[in-house]
């Protein structure tokens, strides 16, 4: 049964003035998520959720009978339209609280950092809130702002009713403290690791700008930091020109465990394997585009006859064909038939003749 | 020739291809084949069973209806196709860009 609710006569026109201003607030909301949405897009800040809602009038009634002497007016209730944007990291707290700052006025008496409230021997894991209001002006506004750890632990914090009214015993609180300061550990954590790999990444860019590619060992980031240097570019230039063809561009990621498979451990070698095997992986490719009308190509094409010509020259020979293709389009029974076509077409060409001298 | 049926099946978008999407029919199935690019919140599936041969014009129709799919995270399926017309979209460095079932 519905806990009922008794409000004094204050409490009452409190509720009256936020029922005439619910259709200014339901606008507020709107503008207030879509400013904020525009402007983290913007400034290329992705956070794991906006969250945005009206208080409902159950609600208010509480927080009124609870605390209702405190506001003069509905316009001392901040809360009415609330905000929060949950984000990755927690220096993106930072970065979400700066563009807050620059496209909201803030109401710094009433803002208020709650991750520095924390007295020095205890620990607790709280966010940002800042009372904001529209440049625009009208009512103000609750902007939370925290990392998706501290989403978690104020989600638990509720639920388990740590914060209600039932005093918990000391052992239990210790707990919860254990595990708030393991939580704002584990964010700090979160940050430095990616603190490092974005070095990493920078590091390992630079050496495939600058041509050290013998010292980039082969992952998904080099992979990637690799083809911007269009290293396929030549070989596929040179298979459309067989049709004039038009180069479609694709990802090319997905042969990257392929080119792994190949025991190929750095981007040099990925790159000797492309000089070692591109005059014979054009061979192939005209040999079967030749014959055809076909004039569009994918951008991996080259680098899918580069791989069939590799295992063909290693005595993969059609099994070898057949788990290629299963590794680039999964597994599948026409891989087969396309094993067998491919062995159909290399075996006249000059380096299948060559292999076995 | 060739014949193009859509149709809404089990809450998938289903394109029923018969015979030769060449590039003579190309147009044609362009046309026909134009509202799958506006599918939203819907998988489609284009049932190859009967389809014969694929020009690059038919490549290129495949290729627009993908992109319009994965742009509003939808996926499109290529069902039943035969070993010809598997081995254009192998030649062309395309077979691991669609989902075949």
């Amino acid at each position: 049964m519905a806990k009922s609710v008794k409000l004094d006569a204050h409490g009452e026109a409190l509720l009256r003035q936020y029922r005439e201003l619910r259709p200014t607030l339901e606008q507020l909301e709107k503008k207030a998520y879509n400013q904020l949405r525009q402007a983290l897009h913007e400034q290329g800040i992705y956070v794991t959720g906006i969250e945005h809602r009206l208080k409902t009038e159950k609600s208010l009634t509480g927080k009124l009978e609870l605390k209702g002497a405190k506001y003069k007016s509905i316009d001392d209730v901040t809360d009415l339209v609330g905000l929060r944007v949950i984000t990755f990291y927690t220096d993106e707290v930072d970065k979400v609280a700066a563009i807050a700052k620059r496209i909201f006025d803030i109401d710094w008496q009433e803002s208020v950092d709650k991750r520095k409230l924390h007295e020095l021997h205890a620990f607790g894991y709280n966010s940002l809130h800042y009372i904001c209001r529209l440049r625009s002006g009208g009512p103000r506004f609750e902007l939370q702002m925290r990392t998706a750890l501290q989403h978690v632990w104020s989600t638990i914090e509720h639920d388990t009713g740590y914060k209600g009214d039932v005093k918990i015993p000391r052992d239990y609180v210790r707990q919860f403290s254990r595990l708030a300061g393991m939580m704002e550990l584990m964010d700090d954590e979160f940050s430095r690791l990616r603190l490092v790999l974005t070095d990493y990444r920078r590091q390992i860019l630079s050496m495939v700008q600058n041509g050290r590619l013998d010292e980039v060992p082969l992952s998904r980031a080099s992979f990637r930091s690799f083809l911007d240097l269009q290293p396929f570019d030549r070989l596929n230039t040179r298979i459309a020109a067989v049709n004039q063809a038009e180069i479609y561009p694709v990802s090319m990621m997905s042969y990257l465990p392929v080119l792994e498979s190949f025991g190929l451990e750095t981007l040099g070698d990925v790159q000797a394997f492309i000089d070692e095997n591109s005059d014979d992986a054009y061979q192939l490719a005209l040999s079967q585009l030749a014959i055809t009308d076909l004039d569009i190509l994918s951008s991996n094409t080259a680098l899918q006859y580069l791989c069939l010509v590799y295992v063909l020259k290693h005595d993969g020979g059609r099994d070898g064909l057949k788990s290629l293709y299963d590794k680039i389009n999964g597994e599948n029974e026409s891989n087969g038939m396309l094993a067998d076509l491919m062995m159909e077409q290399a075996k006249t060409l000059p380096f299948m003749h060559k292999k076995k001298n | 020739m060739l014949k193009t049926t859509i149709q809404e099946q089990d809450g998938n978008v289903v394109a029923i291809l018969e015979g030769n999407l060449d590039t003579a029919a190309s147009v044609e199935a362009e046309k026909v084949m134009s509202p799958l690019c506006d599918v939203e919140g819907k998988d489609i599936i284009i049932d190859c069973t009967d389809l014969e041969y694929i020009s690059s014009a038919g490549l290129r129709i495949f290729l627009t209806i993908l992109q319009s799919a994965q742009e509003k995270d939808g996926h499109v399926y290529i069902k039943n196709i035969n070993d010809n017309v598997r081995a254009i979209f192998a030649i062309t460095g395309f077979s691991n860009i669609f989902e075949f079932v």
